[in-house]
């Protein structure tokens, strides 16, 4: 992208050449130092080659300290002895003075190189060159009336603004392209450990015979799937916050109770507020506790859905269940079940039969 | 219920003697594949009841195998990750059903005689899944058939983690009327999907 960026100012280069030589060639009958406009025009040519060679090797080589102020000073010349190259008065004549257009790529060039600020600035500092020039045309500046003055200033604030829009856009352009890049290689990592690290353990995981060893792939698998699908957006497993909370809350079910937890999120629930995110995975984690604790249930299922314009989830386990009616409410279920819930505007429901697992349903809106 | 005869394809040979090992008696492995070329010819050759195969493979992989061989027999999908939408392109190309890698022995050998049987096998993350994509569709207004209240209900329930039998009665119906509802909620994502393809090939100008 820089490369392109900088292949078009190149392209630019050649035209504002053309153009000052075309425009000197024209006018070449009011010259008063017609040897001075001729080095001059000669050495942006020269410079306008030697950056086109610079700028086929790469960014890299174009922008550097050196080839930079060598434009620079360049563009500055050419508009400060605009003045001198002609006759008097020639600064605000109608005619096109010597530095029009190709000092501007000086601006773009140095805004590219060191950023917006900097390119405003040497925007700023190519305008006061067109000062400089009046004076050397031999027009006082106590002289110069509203208008004129007004004249230097647009063009001061001209080059200003291309130098740091060209800094601007060329800083969003790096950025985005590191961005994409590491987009790219995080997808190839991504490919790459799940065509093999992710197989592998999980191979590792149902082959073990040391039950502490396959929790430990279970749980490398776990981070890993969690680094490479979890924050950036699964297909399904998104739900943003949600999702990462309650596989986070998922895994300390495992770690403590040794059982399974799956969580599944669709990837069209809506985002939720932090507090509602903080209640929900609060209140889940306490029915998963609730779940290994009081039931003895190695498998739960955490499953979450849109719900009009809020969410419904719902906790299952395979444990040993209860009966609803007949048991009274613990304080894990009453507090910080239900409580947690409520306190977010939703409600709860727990359904269960003895021998046949408990369900605890959770709705907010 | 005899010895269920299975063709295995996984282009991980490791991965392949584990589960054969793990299948123990009641199956005999008729067949191995590395890739989805080798799996359909071990099928043709063969005629398993069953085949397990891995979602990706060299050469197209478990949808192309369920493509080319889903109607002559029944094919499982292994898979690392549960949550790829690929799972629905398999599952509408005709696979019966996927598994993860990671479940247990004895669980994976229930869920494969029940396969063997004809049974569809349907984990909770692929009913979250196919919900999702039916949702996805409604909003769409992409003129597929919607799922029925009873048919959103029996799958939601499946999502959640309700075996048939629970959902039977909690919804005060069969078991084999929840089986029956779960064919249907396939074969209605089967053909959304072929009218999606009939549709985005109209659109597009493919002939």
């Amino acid at each position: 992208m820089e490369t392109g960026l900088l292949r078009g100012l190149a392209a630019f280069r050649w035209a504002a050449w053309l153009w000052i030589a075309a425009v000197t060639f024209i006018n070449r009958d009011h010259l008063r130092r017609p040897v001075l406009a001729v080095i001059l025009i000669g050495a942006a040519l020269a410079i306008t080659a030697w950056l086109t060679a610079l700028v086929r090797r790469g960014p890299a080589a174009m922008l550097r300290r050196v080839p930079v102020a060598v434009e620079l000073a360049c563009g500055v010349g050419l508009t400060l002895c605009d003045g001198w190259a002609y006759g008097g008065g020639h600064a605000f004549a109608t005619s096109q003075s010597l530095g029009v257009g190709w000092p501007v790529a000086g601006v773009l060039t140095a805004g590219i190189t060191w950023g917006p600020a900097a390119g405003g600035l040497v925007g700023v500092a190519m305008g006061l060159a067109r000062f400089g020039a009046t004076l050397a045309n031999g027009v006082a500046l106590s002289s110069l009336s509203g208008p004129r003055v007004t004249s230097l200033v647009s063009t001061a604030v001209l080059y200003a603004s291309a130098g740091a829009v060209a800094g601007y856009v060329a800083t969003l352009l790096r950025r985005a392209e590191r961005q994409i890049s590491a987009a790219r290689a995080r997808e190839e990592m991504a490919r790459t450990l799940h065509d093999g690290v992710l197989q592998t353990l999980a191979v590792v995981e149902r082959r073990a015979d040391d039950p502490a060893l396959a929790r430990l792939a279970r749980e490398q698998e776990r981070d890993l799937r969690e680094y490479l699908f979890g924050a950036t957006g699964a297909p399904i497993g998104a739900g943003g916050d949600l999702g990462s909370a309650l596989r986070a809350t998922a895994g300390r079910f495992e770690d403590n109770f040794g059982g399974r937890a799956q969580v599944l999120v669709a990837d069209d629930v809506p985002s939720l507020r932090p507090d509602a995110v903080d209640a929900l995975a609060g209140a889940i984690g306490e029915a998963l506790t609730n779940a290994g604790k009081h039931g003895g249930a190695d498998r739960v299922t955490v499953y979450v859905e849109p719900h009009g314009r809020g969410v419904f989830c719902s906790v299952k386990d395979n444990g040993s269940g209860f009966d609803v009616a007949a048991t009274p409410e613990g304080v894990g279920l009453t507090q910080s079940i239900r409580g947690r819930l409520t306190e977010a505007g939703g409600h709860v429901e727990v359904r269960s039969h003895p021998g046949d697992g408990a369900e605890v349903c959770l709705w907010l809106s | 219920m005899a010895v269920v005869t299975v063709v295995l394809a996984d282009d991980h040979p490791i991965w392949r003697s584990g589960v054969a090992r793990d299948l123990g008696d009641g199956f005999r492995v008729v067949g191995e594949a590395a890739d989805a070329d080798e799996a359909i010819a071990q099928i043709r050759a063969h005629h398993p009841d069953l085949v397990v195969c891995d979602l990706h493979m060299p050469g197209g992989g478990g949808i192309k195998v369920a493509r080319a061989c889903g109607e002559e027999t029944r094919i499982v999908i292994l898979t690392v990750s549960e949550q790829e939408r690929d799972l629905l392109d398999a599952v509408a190309a005709g696979a019966a059903g996927y598994l993860v890698k990671s479940i247990p022995a004895d669980e994976l050998r229930r869920n494969l005689v029940r396969a063997a049987r004809g049974e569809p096998v349907f984990s909770p993350a692929l009913a979250a899944l196919v919900l999702g994509e039916f949702r996805r569709m409604a909003k769409q207004s992409s003129g597929a058939q919607p799922l029925s209240e009873r048919e959103r209900e029996v799958l939601q329930l499946v999502a959640r983690g309700h075996t048939y039998k629970q959902i039977g009665a909690e919804l005060f119906i069969a078991e084999k009327t929840v089986e029956n509802h779960v064919r249907n909620i396939l074969s209605k994502l089967r053909l959304s999907r072929k009218q999606e393809l009939i549709r985005y090939a109209l659109e597009h100008g493919i002939e």
